[in-house]
């Protein structure tokens, strides 16, 4: 049977061509590339735990000894991704899933992965000082996020590379830890809340949307009105009272705004359903006794979810900076680094040190507008009206 | 000789290829003449239009060139392709007007219509004052026996209705008096007594004014009804050219001789079924109710109903094709999918040989599903792009228990396919990848596969064009003898009525006024307003 099927394009394989065929597109997910590389590879291209070491003849790996739970979760979702971007099957089936790969790890990973509760950052610094490895190898910055270098004295606040002992390639942060470090690490973040908050935003939006568009008549009324209620609350004063209430979590952030945001797609959702239940195809399924559910996600949404992707892309990017206006306002997260603190922590310093504002300013920028061009490229690609031929 | 035409070349290109839109086309119009340009979709009868008025899309053109002499004033003949943009704007509108096919979207939703038309003739009656220029609107309105024009001037477009509004247009266009009209199937969007006024008027207009015509339409009975010459069109090329009445009878070109052959009334006919006393009819409707609310208000309180359906009684019996008639709004659709349940009736009773289905449950009305289909008018929409045909077609099999397996209901989908007359590896592509008419064919195969009884055909060549309408037609006709199908044929065309059905019933603001056999229904119809109906058919002479 499937020898003799010829391979056709289905309907989001052409338009995902026609997105990445703008170098705009190509260019925003060329960046985001490399920060989802740099976040599922941060603990092992920026840590001061060596990846190997060699102590008398015995090998180890401290950096797999120190791995949380968290960085296992990123690189089992990493791996489970990439495989599944090339097979051929359901955007849904494959959501799924990724969704369930996650699941499973994260219990294994919090029940069983256990690294040791005190950290001492120099102690693999010392020991190499004192010749106690045979051979060591570091990590490309050899430093963690939160080393801050307590055995050489104040390292706060020095230049890129102004001291030639040791190499800090986008300097030090005021407490001496390395910023390229920090960076490398916060862009987890950045990727975690674009993702987690807009995905909560959808989910809440298409099943809202969805019912709205549906049934319409009087649950498309109390939808509507709750979509008014919800877009009246201003995500960025709720999210300022939650942390004065609560302790400062990237999980109720995300959260927040997640369930802040889902009226704009529930908006959209509901515009598709109501246009699509009177196509004339909708219309076949139903006469041929198609059950609900295969009416609803097997022929409508699929045709819906244009405008909603187009609005992810947005969505994602105004996450991250409300994240980062959070941590910009010394509300974000307390000890972690975050691009939206180091920022702040550049405005704080008594004098201006230019590397402290501009490779955090410079990534937000870019991530942003590289999802932007992204959800700009695929809104253009879904116009049938500005398709590119090719 | 007002318009020459020589040697029209416009070429498009798209992605590596050239589209030869209109190749090598030459014709002339004379003064007072209504010349005629026919031909199926994308034959290039509407870019011939646009570039004579140049008005086309400059992006993606390759090559545009050829003589277009237009005489002005009864001097010289000028080259229009040789004038600056802006002695063209001078052309435009005032000598050569155009109409559109569709009145809504070629007027400014957000002006009366009388701005609209003052516009118009300011531009090119400068010198008029502001109240002369006023008086000519409402003349202009006058002369298109718009009714009441003093008031209807201070209207929006959204206000009237499609004929007035086509009315508009060409009120529009005659403001400025025009020497070429070109009207780019003006009437295809109307009801047919609607479009008849409209051809009245074209006509009564150009005895006045002594204007041209120069009329793009596909349909032949349009074109025996104004046209003084004609010219058929085939892929950018003009075929033939002759006068009417020879390009009727006796076409010379063989593409013009297919075309006519094509056509509804010249189809051979096959014998009729006839309705044998006291059987049980397979679809019952009593007394069929569907109205729906209007609501207003913030409570969205039902202030009045539509009725679109209001008391209809309809035998039909089995194996009879039964064809509803009526224009644009008379409920025939919501008739049609009423009795499919696609929407819920509001009274009265459907049965379904025997059974009641009015009142079943969703569950319950799962098993009638499998022998009662549609077959839909656009078949753009009828299809979900994002499953493959094969999807398409199996998906329902699969839901009723058909077939063992997936490889059982391919193969059904494969012979489905063949009857359709359709290739095998069609089951593999998407909807994109083919035709209206290839289309409208797997929607048939997709009503099949359930193997149903009875079958709901909405409007389903309407949107084809005639030779394809012609090979649709002949294959249902086929399929309805070899599986012994009923059908309820939805349609507006007298021709296809004519040449499909067994029995007609006229439909009129959703009600039955008239019913019975489709030969005494179009030759000796009884009620006042199916005699106005089947009068308006523009009619090719047999």
């Amino acid at each position: 049977m499937n020898e003799s099927r010829p391979q056709r394009q289905s309907y989001w394989r052409r338009i995902l061509r026609q997105t990445f065929l703008r170098w705009g597109a190509r260019l925003g997910l060329l960046w985001v590339a490399i920060l989802v590389v740099m976040g599922v590879f941060a603990p092992f291209l920026a840590s001061s735990f060596p990846l190997l070491s060699s102590q008398g003849g015995v090998m180890s790996s401290p950096v797999l000894d120190y791995l949380q739970p968290v960085d296992v979760l990123f690189l089992v979702g990493f791996l489970t991704l990439l495989p599944l971007l090339f097979w051929q099957t359901g955007l849904l089936r494959k959501l799924l899933i990724f969704l369930s790969a996650l699941g499973v790890t994260a219990m294994l990973a919090y029940t069983f992965v256990a690294p040791p509760k005190l950290v001492i950052y120099e102690q693999f610094r010392v020991a190499e000082t004192e010749g106690r490895y045979d051979w060591v190898l570091y990590a490309p910055v050899p430093y963690s996020p939160k080393d801050y270098q307590r055995e050489r004295g104040d390292t706060g606040l020095e230049a890129p590379l102004s001291k030639d002992s040791r190499h800090h390639w986008f300097g030090t942060e005021q407490n001496g830890a390395d910023v390229l470090s920090r960076m490398i690490h916060a862009s987890r973040i950045a990727l975690g809340i674009g993702f987690v908050a807009t995905g909560i935003a959808m989910i809440l939006g298409i099943i809202i949307g969805g019912l709205m568009g549906y049934f319409s008549g009087v649950v498309d009324m109390l939808g509507m009105r709750l979509v008014e209620i919800f877009e009246a609350v201003p995500t960025l004063f709720l999210l300022l009272t939650f942390v004065a209430f609560f302790e400062r979590s990237l999980y109720i952030m995300m959260v927040i705004i997640g369930i802040t945001s889902w009226p704009g797609y529930a908006r959209y959702v509901r515009a598709e359903f109501l246009r699509l239940r009177k196509q004339d195809f909708v219309q076949a399924a139903e006469a041929a006794g198609l059950p609900l559910p295969s009416i609803l996600f097997r022929h409508m949404l699929p045709n819906g979810m244009g405008p909603v992707l187009v609005a992810a892309s947005f969505g994602v990017a105004s996450a991250i900076l409300a994240e980062t206006t959070l941590s910009f306002l010394g509300l974000g997260l307390v000890d972690d680094p975050s691009w939206g603190e180091m920022l702040n922590q550049a405005v704080q310093s008594s004098s201006f040190n230019w590397w402290m504002a501009t490779f955090p300013g410079g990534a937000i920028f870019l991530t942003v507008f590289a999802y932007n061009l992204i959800g700009e490229s695929l809104r253009d690609a879904i116009d049938p009206y500005l398709s590119k031929s090719g | 000789m007002l318009l020459q035409v020589k040697n029209l070349h416009t070429w498009f290109r798209h992605q590596s290829r050239t589209i030869k839109a209109v190749d090598k086309v030459s014709f002339e119009i004379d003064r007072g003449e209504t010349f005629c340009l026919v031909g199926e979709s994308g034959s290039g009868k509407s870019i011939t239009a646009l570039s004579i008025m140049r008005l086309l899309p400059q992006s993606n053109l390759d090559r545009h060139d050829g003589e277009i002499r237009f005489q002005i004033d009864g001097q010289m003949p000028v080259d229009l392709t040789d004038l600056e943009e802006t002695e063209m704007q001078q052309v435009r509108g005032s000598r050569i007007a155009m109409i559109f096919q569709e009145p809504m979207s070629s007027l400014n939703p957000v002006f009366t219509i009388g701005e609209q038309i003052l516009e118009a003739v300011q531009l090119h009656f400068p010198e008029l004052s502001e109240d002369e220029a006023w008086d000519r609107v409402i003349q202009s309105l006058h002369e298109v026996q718009l009714p009441d024009p003093e008031t209807r001037v201070h209207t929006y477009p959204h206000q009237l209705s499609g004929g007035q509004r086509q009315r508009v247009m060409i009120a529009m266009a005659m403001a400025c008096e025009p020497d070429l009209l070109i009207a780019d199937e003006p009437t295809t969007a109307l009801d047919v007594t609607v479009q008849r006024e409209i051809l009245r008027l074209m006509k009564a207009l150009q005895e006045r004014t002594g204007m041209a015509i120069l009329f793009i339409t596909h349909d032949f009975g349009v074109v025996s009804e104004i046209a003084d010459r004609v010219g058929v069109m085939q892929q950018g090329k003009l075929v033939e050219v002759g006068e009417t009445d020879q390009i009727i009878h006796r076409p010379g070109h063989t593409y013009t001789q297919a075309l006519i052959a094509a056509l509804p009334e010249n189809l051979a006919r096959t014998e009729k079924h006839e309705v044998i006393e006291g059987e049980l009819p397979l679809i019952r409707l009593r007394q069929l109710e569907i109205h729906f609310p209007v609501r207003k208000g913030l409570f969205h309180r039902v202030a009045d109903y539509v009725r679109a359906v209001d008391g209809v009684d309809l035998d039909i019996t089995r194996g009879q094709i039964l064809a509803v008639v009526g224009e644009s709004g008379s409920g025939k659709t919501t008739l049609g999918r009423g009795i499919l349940r696609l929407t819920e009736p509001t009274g009265g009773q459907v049965d379904f040989d025997g059974t009641d289905i009015t009142n079943l449950k969703r569950s319950q009305l799962r098993q009638f599903r499998r022998n009662m289909q549609i077959i839909f008018q656009d078949p753009i929409s009828s299809l979900n792009p994002r499953l493959s045909i094969a999807g398409i077609i199996t998906e329902p099999m699969k839901v009723h228990g058909i077939g063992e397996n997936q490889e059982e209901r391919l193969e059904i989908a494969r012979d489905l396919l063949e009857q359709v007359q359709m290739e095998e590896d069609t089951l593999w592509r998407y909807p994109h990848e083919f035709s209206g008419g290839q289309r409208q064919r797997i929607g048939i195969a997709r009503a099949l596969s359930l193997d149903p009884s009875f079958i709901v055909c909405d409007e389903i060549t309407s949107a084809l064009d005639v030779s394809v309408q012609a090979e649709i037609l002949r294959m249902l006709l086929e399929l309805r003898r070899q599986r012994g199908l009923t059908l309820l044929f939805i349609t507006h065309n007298i021709g296809v009525v004519e040449y499909v059905s067994d029995q007609t019933a006229v439909m009129y603001q959703g009600q039955i006024i008239e019913q019975g056999r489709t030969e005494d229904i179009v030759n000796r119809p009884a009620h006042a307003y199916t005699k106005q109906l089947i009068a308006a058919v523009p009619r090719v002479p047999v």
